[in-house]
C-alpha cells in the first residue's frame, strides 16, 4: 500500500525529472526554431535588397543578374499548380470516397481495397523524382504509343493548331500563306500565290527571276518573292493547343506533379472523411437516404475543410518541387514569348533558383535567394490561406 | 462535391485569361529588351525588331554552353522578336540524344560528337551541321598564398592527378617544392570537364582520376573553388570563364606546351592563339540539317554563326578565330554536313581545334 504514495524525497526527484525533460523539449524545440531563422535571416540579408517590381516582372538575362527577375517563372509557376489542382483533386478526393465510404464485403474485393490502400500509403513515400522518370515515359513520350514531337513534323494528332507556310521577301519581311497539306514540310515558290501579312493584308505574291527585277517600292518589294525560293511551314497556336504525346511541356510538369500529390491528397481526404462523426452517416441512413445521398449531402459538405487544407498543402508540395520538373521538361530558364499554351516549355520557381544558385554569376546567387524569399512567402500564404479555411468553415458546422 | 465542381470553371476561366493576358505582355517586354540589348551590341541590331519571323527553335544539351545559347536568344529576340527560342541545358551526351531523335533544332555540345552519338544520328537519317563556336580553357588553380608552384608540365600534373601515381606531397613532384600534403579539388566523372582533363592526362594508358582522402570531387564548381581558395596546399581545376569570374582570390598556374616546351598562362590571348596548349577546348553547336530548312532555324543559326565571336565573349569563353566561323558558315553554304571531329574508323582526332576543322577531315 504504501508504494502508491509517495515520500517527499521521491517527490522532488520526480518533479526535477519533470523539469528536465521539459527543458530539454525547449531546447530542442529552440534548436529548431534557430536554425530556421538562421536559415531565414541569411536568405532575408542576401535576397531581399534585391526584391522589387522589376524583379518579380523581369525575365531571366545571361549573366546579368540586375535585370534578371522571376516574371516567367511565377506566371509557370501558378500556371503549373492551376493545373495539378485541377487533375489531382477530383481524382483524389474522389478515390478518398471511395476507399472510405463505399468499402466492399465481398472478399476478393477487400482484399482489393487493402492493396490499393498499401501502395498510397507507399507512393506518398515515394521521392518525387522517381514520379519525375515516370512522367517522362507516361507523359513526354506516352509510351512510344505515337510518334515522339518534334520541331519539324506536326504532331500526329493535335488540336488548335493551324499550320502556315512563311517565306522571307525580297524586301525582308515575311509573308505567309495557309499550308494546304499539313504533311508537306516545305515547297518552292514559283508562280503568283495569295499570301497574307502580320497586318493582315491578302495580296498575290510576285515571283521575280532575279534580285535585279525586284520593285523599287518597299511595300510592293516586301511582296515579291524570288522564283523557286524555299518557304517554310510554322504553326500558330491557340491558347488551348494540345497534341499527343505532350512532350516536354508544361503540361506534361502539371501531370507528373499532380501524380507526386496524388497520394498526400487521397491520404488527407481520408483523414477529413474519416473525422466526420458515424452518428451523421447513421442518422442520414437512418431517415432512408442511399448511401451515395448520405456521403453527398452530410459527409462531403462535413469534411470539406478538412479537403481544402490537405489541398492546399499538397499544392504548396507542388509549387516547390524541382526534380520532378527538371526530369520532364529540362531546366528551363526562360522562353522568349513566354507561356502562352499548355504546349510551352516555361521556367518555374524553384528549378530557376536551382539554376540560379549554381551560376557562375555570383550575382545570381542574391537574386537565388530573393527568389526563395518569393517562393516562401507564396507557401505562407497558401498555408496562411488553408488554416483560414478551417477555421472558417469549422465554425460554421458547429 | 458541389462546391467543387463550381469552382472548376473558376479556375479553367482564370487560367485562360491569365493565358490569354500573357500575350500583350509580350512585346512590352521585348522593346525594353531591345533598348537595352541594343546598347551592348551596338550596329548589328541598331533597327527595329522584325516581327514578321514565327516559329519555334528547340536547343538542348550542354550546361557549359548554355549561357552562349542564352545570349544567341537574347541578342536574337532583339533582330526577330516572334521567334520563341527555348534553351535547356541538361548535357551534351543528353542534347546528342535529342538531336538523334530529331526532337531539337540545334544541340549545344561541350566536346565533339561521339563515334557511338554519330551512328544513332546516321540510323535515324539525321544529318547536322557541326559549328564550333568559342574556346573553353580548363585552368588549373592553386591557392594564392602558393608562392612555390611557378608552372606544371603535363607529366607533373599527371603525378598529381592520376589514380596509379597520386602523389601524396609536393615534394615528390618536384624535390624543391614543400614537403606538404597535397590537396585535390576536382569536378565530378558526370562533367564533361572531368571527361577532357582524363583525356589529355590518362586515356593513353587508360588510367583514371585519383580518388583518396586527399581528393574532393564535385560536379558544383563552386565547391571547388571555395576548397581551392581556404586550402593553402590546394590544387583543382574547372573551365576558363569560372576562373574569370574569381580570378582575384585564387592563381592559374602556367602550363608547359608540351610542343614548344615554354610555360604558358591560361587568358583570352594564349587560349585563342592556341598557344595555351593541351588545355583548351572547343565549344560546339550541332544543328539539324533538315530543321535548317525552316526559316526561323536558318535565321537563328546565321545569326549565332554570324555573332558567335560577340556571344562568346558576352558568356565569358574565348572567340575561335574568325576563320573557323567562316568555314562553317561556308560548310552550311555549300550543305556539308558531318563532323570534322572523327575519323573513318570512328576515333577521335588529335589536335586543336584549328588543325581539325578543315575541310578535308570533314566526314559524314
Amino acid at each position: 500500500m504504501n508504494r502508491f504514495y509517495s515520500t517527499p524525497r521521491s517527490e522532488v526527484k520526480r518533479k526535477s525529472k519533470d523539469r528536465f525533460f521539459s527543458v530539454v523539449c525547449i531546447l530542442i524545440a529552440g534548436l529548431v526554431v534557430l536554425t530556421l531563422l538562421t536559415l531565414l535571416g541569411s536568405i532575408g540579408a542576401t535576397g531581399s535588397s534585391w526584391l522589387n517590381w522589376d524583379f518579380l516582372f523581369a525575365e531571366h538575362r545571361e549573366d546579368n543578374p540586375e535585370q534578371s527577375g522571376i516574371g516567367q517563372a511565377i506566371f509557370g509557376s501558378v500556371v503549373l499548380c492551376g493545373l495539378c489542382a485541377a487533375l489531382a483533386l477530383p481524382i483524389g478526393v474522389g478515390t478518398a470516397i471511395l476507399l472510405e465510404e463505399f468499402q466492399p464485403r465481398n472478399r476478393v474485393l477487400r482484399w482489393l481495397h487493402w492493396l490499393v490502400q498499401l501502395n498510397i500509403n507507399n507512393l506518398a513515400g515515394v521521392p518525387s523524382i522517381v514520379y519525375g522518370i515516370l512522367g517522362v515515359t507516361a507523359f513526354v513520350y506516352m509510351f512510344n504509343w505515337f510518334p515522339s514531337i518534334t520541331p519539324n513534323d506536326p504532331p500526329s494528332w493535335e488540336i488548335g493548331a493551324t499550320h502556315i507556310y512563311q517565306v522571307k521577301t525580297l524586301g525582308g519581311q515575311y509573308v505567309k500563306f495557309v499550308c494546304p497539306d499539313k504533311n508537306e514540310s516545305a515547297l518552292r515558290v514559283t508562280e503568283p500565290i495569295e499570301a497574307f501579312d502580320d497586318a493582315g493584308n491578302t495580296f498575290m505574291i510576285n515571283v521575280v527571276q532575279s534580285r535585279g527585277d525586284a520593285p523599287g517600292d518597299p511595300v510592293l518589294k516586301n511582296r515579291t518573292v524570288l522564283n523557286g525560293k524555299l518557304t517554310s511551314r510554322y504553326s500558330e497556336k491557340t491558347w488551348y493547343h494540345l497534341h499527343l504525346p505532350f512532350g516536354k511541356t508544361v503540361l506534361s510538369s502539371g501531370l507528373t506533379l499532380a501524380l507526386v500529390i496524388l497520394p498526400i491528397i487521397i491520404i488527407a481526404s481520408q483523414e477529413a472523411i474519416r473525422s466526420v462523426p458515424d452518428s451523421l452517416r447513421e442518422a442520414a441512413l437512418g431517415m432512408g437516404a442511399t448511401r451515395w445521398e448520405a456521403v453527398r449531402n452530410v459527409v462531403l459538405p462535413a469534411a470539406t475543410p478538412g479537403f481544402m487544407t490537405g489541398a492546399i498543402l499538397a499544392m504548396s508540395r507542388a509549387v516547390g518541387e524541382a526534380a520532378p520538373v527538371l526530369a520532364v521538361m529540362g531546366g528551363v530558364m526562360g522562353t522568349t514569348n513566354g507561356l502562352t499554351n499548355l504546349m510551352d516549355k516555361s521556367p518555374v520557381l524553384p528549378v530557376l533558383i536551382y539554376k540560379w544558385a549554381g551560376d557562375e554569376n555570383a550575382g545570381f546567387e542574391n537574386l537565388s535567394a530573393a527568389a526563395i524569399i518569393v517562393l516562401l512567402l507564396m507557401l505562407l500564404v497558401m498555408n496562411s490561406f488553408a488554416v483560414w479555411l478551417r477555421n472558417r468553415y469549422e465554425k460554421k458546422l458547429a | 462535391m458541389k462546391r467543387y465542381l463550381r469552382t472548376l470553371p473558376v479556375i479553367a476561366l482564370v487560367l485562360g485569361l491569365s493565358i490569354g493576358c500573357e500575350k500583350p505582355a509580350g512585346p512590352t517586354s521585348s522593346a525594353g529588351g531591345s533598348s537595352s540589348g541594343s546598347a551592348t551590341t551596338g550596329g548589328s541590331s541598331s533597327a527595329a525588331p522584325n516581327s514578321s519571323l514565327k516559329g519555334n527553335v528547340v536547343i538542348e544539351g550542354s550546361s557549359t554552353v548554355e549561357p552562349i545559347s542564352l545570349k544567341a536568344k537574347e541578342e536574337f529576340k532583339n533582330k526577330f522578336s516572334a521567334v520563341n527560342v527555348s534553351v535547356s541545358g541538361q548535357g551534351t551526351g543528353n542534347g546528342f540524344k535529342a538531336l538523334a531523335k530529331g526532337e531539337c533544332d540545334v544541340s549545344d555540345a561541350s566536346r565533339p560528337i561521339k563515334g557511338k552519338e554519330l551512328k544513332l544520328c546516321q540510323e535515324a537519317g539525321i544529318k547536322f551541321y557541326e559549328i564550333p563556336v568559342a574556346y573553353d580553357g580548363l585552368t588549373i588553380v592553386v591557392n594564392k598564398k602558393n608562392d612555390f608552384v611557378e608552372s606544371l608540365t603535363v607529366d607533373q600534373l599527371k603525378k598529381i592527378f592520376r589514380e596509379d601515381m597520386a602523389a601524396k606531397t609536393w615534394k615528390e613532384i618536384d624535390d624543391s617544392w614543400p614537403d606538404k600534403q597535397i590537396t585535390i579539388f576536382a569536378p565530378g566523372i558526370a562533367s564533361g570537364t572531368h571527361d577532357y582533363f582524363i583525356e589529355v592526362i590518362g586515356k593513353k594508358d587508360n588510367k583514371g582520376m585519383r580518388s583518396d582522402n586527399q581528393t574532393t570531387k564535385s560536379e558544383d564548381d563552386k565547391t571547388l573553388v571555395t576548397g581551392v581558395k581556404q586550402d593553402e596546399t590546394a590544387i583543382g581545376f574547372f573551365g576558363y570563364s569560372y576562373f574569370e569570374a574569381n580570378k582575384d582570390e585564387l592563381k592559374a598556374v602556367p602550363i608547359v606546351n608540351p610542343k614548344s616546351g615554354e610555360a604558358v598562362t591560361p587568358s583570352i590571348e594564349t587560349i585563342e592563339s592556341g598557344e595555351y596548349a593541351p588545355f583548351s577546348r572547343p565549344l560546339l553547336i550541332y544543328a539539324n540539317a533538315e530543321n535548317y530548312e525552316r526559316a526561323e532555324v536558318q535565321e537563328f543559326v546565321d545569326f549565332y554563326v554570324a555573332n558567335a565571336a560577340m556571344l562568346a565573349k558576352e558568356a565569358r569563353y574565348v572567340a575561335l578565330p574568325q576563320s573557323i566561323y567562316d568555314a562553317a558558315r561556308k560548310n552550311i553554304d555549300e550543305g556539308k554536313t558531318g563532323t570534322h571531329f572523327l575519323d573513318a574508323e570512328g576515333e577521335k582526332r588529335a589536335g586543336g581545334v584549328t588543325s581539325i576543322f578543315v575541310p578535308e577531315n570533314l566526314g559524314e
